[in-house]
């Protein structure tokens, strides 16, 4: 007997446990929207609707410059690994000491790189001046 | 189902041109005419679903002025995407699903709390539990837990209750199988009842105490 009653308070309390969560979460009270909102809505949409439509990227005066680069940091590159590709073959795990040809290359490799920086450079004020003067 | 915008439309239906009544056909014949460039029309859809957006945001966030922040904020997002609107769905799923989305993320750079789940606030005991305003502040303690569950099981928890105990819809906005908002509900609940065990105790109290009054006396 005390068996059964257990049983069923236990299938009771199965039965229940969502139930007091369900009717906490399920019961809410409505909000009502403020008398301002729907205005405030359509005032938006209206701004973003009437906005001017942005001002697409001048890809016509851009490619000469974005081409320039290109020819620029692919020839840069290119003279960088011509230059560094002997002295990394010149080598040798069995000598110390850099040798003189690495070091030229090294150099030559430096001044690539440093040509490269102030092409970088150059292009990023040259962007910069024609952001401010509104060109581009 | 029915929301409550739903509702209004359909006691209002008798104001609206005879050949107009559902909100659906609403909805679809201001989508038409907002996308043939007449702005006002989407008056007639905030409108309608204003109610439903705000509602939903403050289950999100439990703050009134985010709510409506974030609701403008869907409603913005509507009116630009209104186009990819392909009608696959109904309006009020893709509305719901999109709003879901504007909610997520903002909460997600501004979460609404941060407290974990074990430290939100546990509701008071069983001896004030007639006390009106006790028991709103238990019930307020619960829906605040919810927003300091897990995010996956945050979402499913808030979506299921606004769509009335839906899964298949609260599943449909929130984008994901049904199985998988079942399994995420499920564990939703346990975590809750395990942060609130007098919660369901109190409960079962006023239930036994409903049901056999004579057990009071």
């Amino acid at each position: 007997m005390n068996q059964t009653q257990t049983n069923q308070t236990d299938n009771i309390h199965t039965e229940l446990a969502p139930a007091a969560i369900d009717n906490i979460l399920a019961t809410e009270d409505q909000l009502v929207p403020t008398s301002g909102f729907l205005a405030s809505v359509m005032e938006r949409v209206r701004e973003e609707a009437t906005a001017p439509p942005p001002i697409p990227f001048p890809w016509r005066r851009a490619i000469p410059g974005i081409l320039l680069a290109a020819v620029v940091f692919g020839g840069g590159a290119f003279e960088f690994v011509r230059h560094a590709l002997p002295a990394v073959r010149e080598l040798s795990l069995t000598q110390p000491h850099l040798s003189a040809a690495f070091d030229h290359s090294l150099e030559q490799a430096a001044w690539v790189a440093l040509a490269l920086g102030v092409s970088l450079f150059s292009w990023l004020l040259s962007k910069r001046l024609a952001g401010r003067s509104g060109l581009l | 189902m029915s929301y409550p915008a739903e509702r209004h439309e359909l006691n209002a239906a008798s104001q609206s041109p005879p050949e107009i009544h559902a909100p659906a056909d609403r909805d679809l014949a201001d989508i038409i005419r907002v996308l043939a460039g007449d702005i006002q029309a989407f008056e007639g859809i905030v409108r309608r679903w204003q109610g439903p957006l705000i509602n939903m945001a403050w289950r999100y966030c439990r703050d009134r002025g985010r709510a409506e922040e974030l609701a403008q904020e869907a409603f913005l997002r509507a009116w630009r995407a209104l186009p990819q609107w392909r009608r696959e769905s109904s309006f009020s799923t893709w509305l719901f699903a999109l709003a879901a989305n504007v909610f997520r993320s903002d909460l997600k750079r501004f979460p609404a709390v941060d407290v974990p789940l074990e430290a939100a606030p546990e509701p008071s005991g069983a001896a004030s539990q007639h006390n009106a305003l006790a028991a709103q502040l238990n019930a307020e303690s619960v829906r605040r837990a919810v927003l300091a569950l897990p995010h996956r099981y945050r979402e499913p928890v808030i979506l299921f209750y606004f769509h009335e105990m839906d899964v298949a819809a609260a599943a449909r906005t929130i984008r994901l199988p049904e199985g998988t908002v079942k399994a995420r509900l499920s564990r939703a609940r346990a975590l809750l009842r395990k942060r609130f065990p007098h919660l369901e105790a109190q409960h079962e109290e006023m239930e036994f105490g409903t049901l056999n009054p004579g057990k009071e006396a």
